[in-house]
């Protein structure tokens, strides 16, 4: 039997499109066609449908917008010191070359635990009464007292508390990724623009960070929409608290479902979340990776 | 061309398998209800909350004595069980056939759960204290049978109330003996006292409402809503409630907001905090190689203008609708109230039967439990309000706003803020 190249390659896809088909794009039709309706939590209730009074009832609750807000900082937070982090260790390593293998094995330790053992560990940490860092900070004369700052108790900064446990965890990603791209730079490159005097600023922003950017742009996408996402290390430290003053999306969203028995108003807010981060990865797929626009 | 026909029968012999794959793996996750796992059979599976398990293995040994019913427990903390219970009823497919219900769930799942009436027999009614008889009735049916019950009572330091310096210096200090509190003057007057060395008098609970609640029932107001549903959350017994409860701030632990039930209980156990306003089966929890083990005392719920007032914390044991195995599933709530002694000696050590509570009430090692009667029976006890919106309030508007409060916040202002969240939910 000869089959055409067409065939072929769609006999090829059928596998993965029939598994998308089934574990994504049904799950999505189900989301956006429930976001449109009022439905009983208790399975064979009611289910009336309301048009876009979800969506109205979600734009015009403070919680979702807090929630957007909180989720917008969160993300920029984490993701920006990941970077800057993630960034500084994959220069450090290549530079040192072999000799650092050991090192970025070593680096890659925190990527292995998981997210919510990682979040109690640093509750303990940053806990009350009992957290070792306010403690070792009053011993080092830092703290008048070791609970002068409530780390999750205080809602003007428990936001950029729970980010630490992702970012502890997560940058070791963002090197890893970020140091397999710089093995892809040209060392005659580097030399070219040594020799022709440039310095290390010039060298990292004008030679190094332009021809990463494919590279930052995947790793930026990934971990953003990672961070965006954030649920178990906070969930774990804080359960969205004080004043629900670490309440991200996925929290807010989970709540109104599991919590509060609105499938119809949490399908509402998770189709916007989901065109938010579609927005957003589009936003940063074309000005960052541009892919094509630079040849 | 025999490599490319080979390519091609493996590709359609890899896409088949594929798709029967997912459409085995599909029907698995998403098909028709395949009931509980022990559908038709005298086995039945009980969802209970972490705790509830050795509660009732006793229970579970004399029930398969006398009726061959088998159980198998699942046990789960807290929060996972509210949520487990929650999407199983909105699936329509549960994995047990008898829950252990929180109070407050009752109402969110009533179409979810079977009416037991049969089990509350007149005799069963007299035995059970009043305020869950009537809660466990949900729009005319009774929906669970109460398992055990719970109230928060007042557990102090012993050793440090008998010590003759302490005392001496209280006397000289407030022109009075140094003793359990019988009045939350008092309450205020030894919190000050012991505060003082990084030890504090008491704690103040801002991640949970119910210790607040307890405040506004002794006030003499109904929690939050009244018999008609109307808010009236900023009537002036909850306004002196929450002046109360946080005039307290200054003599508890910091990060106030964030301390919860667990939280509470692990600064008394660790010795931080010379009282505390908790669950009664605290008492016989407190781990032996605590600071305070043996050095702890009991006393019922302060009375306030209303008198004496707690919220009662009973579990109570449903069956859903869903199950297929009712009937060893009724069996088994039927043997949870015949022998709910079985559970007093477990490491929860709760009942819900009065004659069970009374069995003990003199034992050595069960001090707590005549505090906790004499909550229960209190004059202003209460059980919270029956509607469905109760988490979502809790959540949203409740614990937001004591947070605010132990923070420092205007009390008449947060009350009026309250009041109109709530009323916006409840619309």
């Amino acid at each position: 039997m000869r089959i055409s190249d067409r065939r072929f390659a769609l006999f090829l896809m059928t596998p993965a499109a029939l598994f998308l088909a089934v574990f994504v794009a049904f799950p999505l039709f189900r989301l956006v066609a429930d976001s449109f309706f009022k439905i009983s939590p208790i399975a064979g209730g009611s289910r009336e449908f309301v048009g876009l009074d979800n969506y109205v009832r979600a734009f015009a609750s403070e919680a979702f917008t807090g929630a957007g807000w909180r989720t917008l900082a969160y993300t920029l937070v984490v993701v920006t010191l990941e970077f800057a982090l993630g960034l500084g260790m994959a220069l450090l390593f290549t530079m040192l070359g072999k000799s650092s293998q050991i090192w970025r094995t070593v680096f890659m330790y925190p990527l292995m635990i998981a997210p919510i053992v990682a979040g109690l560990l640093w509750k303990f940490l940053m806990i009350d009464n009992f957290g070792l860092i306010g403690t070792l900070l009053h011993q080092a004369g830092i703290l008048s007292d070791p609970n002068q700052i409530g780390w999750l108790s205080d809602p003007g900064i428990v936001l950029y508390s729970v980010a630490v446990p992702d970012i502890w965890l997560t940058t070791s990603f963002m090197c890893l990724v970020l140091f397999a791209g710089l093995q892809n730079i040209p060392g005659d490159l580097i030399e070219a623009a040594r020799l022709d005097g440039a310095r290390a600023p010039a060298l990292l922003f004008r030679i190094i960070l332009p021809l990463l950017r494919p590279v930052i742009a995947v790793a930026l996408v990934v971990r953003g929409i990672d961070a965006a996402r954030a649920f178990d290390t906070i969930l774990i430290q804080t359960n969205g608290g004080p004043q629900s003053a670490s309440e991200t999306m996925s929290l807010l969203i989970y709540r109104t479902m599991i919590r509060f028995g609105d499938p119809g108003l949490a399908s509402a807010m998770g189709t916007l979340y989901l065109l938010a981060m579609l927005a957003v990865a589009f936003v940063a797929v074309s000005t960052i990776w541009r892919p094509g626009k630079d040849n | 061309m025999s490599t490319r026909k080979n390519i091609n029968r493996l590709a359609t012999i890899g896409g088949i398998c594929t798709v029967v794959a997912l459409a085995a793996s599909g029907c698995g996750a998403g098909g028709p209800a395949s009931s509980s796992g022990s559908a038709g059979t005298s086995t039945v599976n009980v969802l209970v909350e972490a705790g509830g398990h050795a509660e009732l293995t006793g229970v579970a040994e004399q029930c398969k004595k006398e009726t061959g019913v088998d159980v198998n427990f699942v046990e789960l903390p807290y929060d996972g069980m509210f949520n487990r219970l929650s999407s199983e009823f909105s699936s329509g497919t549960v994995s047990f056939d008898v829950a252990a219900l929180d109070s407050v769930w009752l109402p969110s799942f009533k179409d979810a759960v079977q009416p037991i009436d049969e089990l509350f027999t007149d005799e069963a009614k007299k035995d059970i204290f009043p305020a869950l008889v009537k809660e466990a009735n949900v729009d005319g049916h009774f929906i669970g049978m109460p398992a055990w019950t719970n109230a928060e009572i007042i557990l102090y330091r012993k050793d440090l109330f008998e010590d003759a310096k302490n005392k001496a210096d209280f006397q000289a200090k407030y022109g009075y003996g140094l003793a359990a509190p019988t009045t939350w003057k008092q309450y205020q007057d030894i919190s000050a006292f012991f505060t003082k060395d990084g030890m504090y008098g008491t704690d103040v609970k801002g991640g949970v409402e119910t210790e607040w609640l307890a405040h506004v029932l002794q006030a003499g107001s109904p929690m939050v809503l009244d018999a008609n549903n109307k808010v009236v959350i900023d009537n002036a017994a909850h306004k002196e409630a929450l002046d109360f409860y946080t005039s307290l701030v200054k003599d508890a632990p910091s990060g106030a907001a964030q301390v919860d039930w667990a939280a509470a209980q692990n600064l008394f156990n660790q010795g931080k905090t010379a009282m505390t306003r908790f669950w009664a089966h605290a008492y016989r929890q407190i781990p032996k190689d605590s600071a305070v083990a043996g050095k702890v005392g009991a006393a019922p719920m302060i009375a306030g203008s209303a008198g004496v007032g707690g919220v009662p914390g009973p579990w109570y044991l449903s069956v859903p609708k869903a199950t297929k195995n009712a009937d060893a599933a009724k069996k088994f709530v039927k043997c949870a109230y015949d022998y709910n002694d079985k559970g007093i000696e477990s490491n929860l050590g709760l009942a819900a039967r009065i004659s069970a509570f009374e069995k003990y009430q003199d034992k050595p090692g069960y001090e707590s439990f005549k505090p906790l009667i004499q909550t229960l029976n209190g004059k202003a006890t209460a059980t919270r309000p029956a509607t469905e919106k109760w988490q979502q309030i809790v959540d949203t508007v409740l614990v937001p706003m004591l947070q605010k409060a132990v923070a420092g916040g205007d009390s008449a202002t947060l009350l009026a803020d309250a009041k109109k969240q709530i009323e916006d939910l409840l619309k």
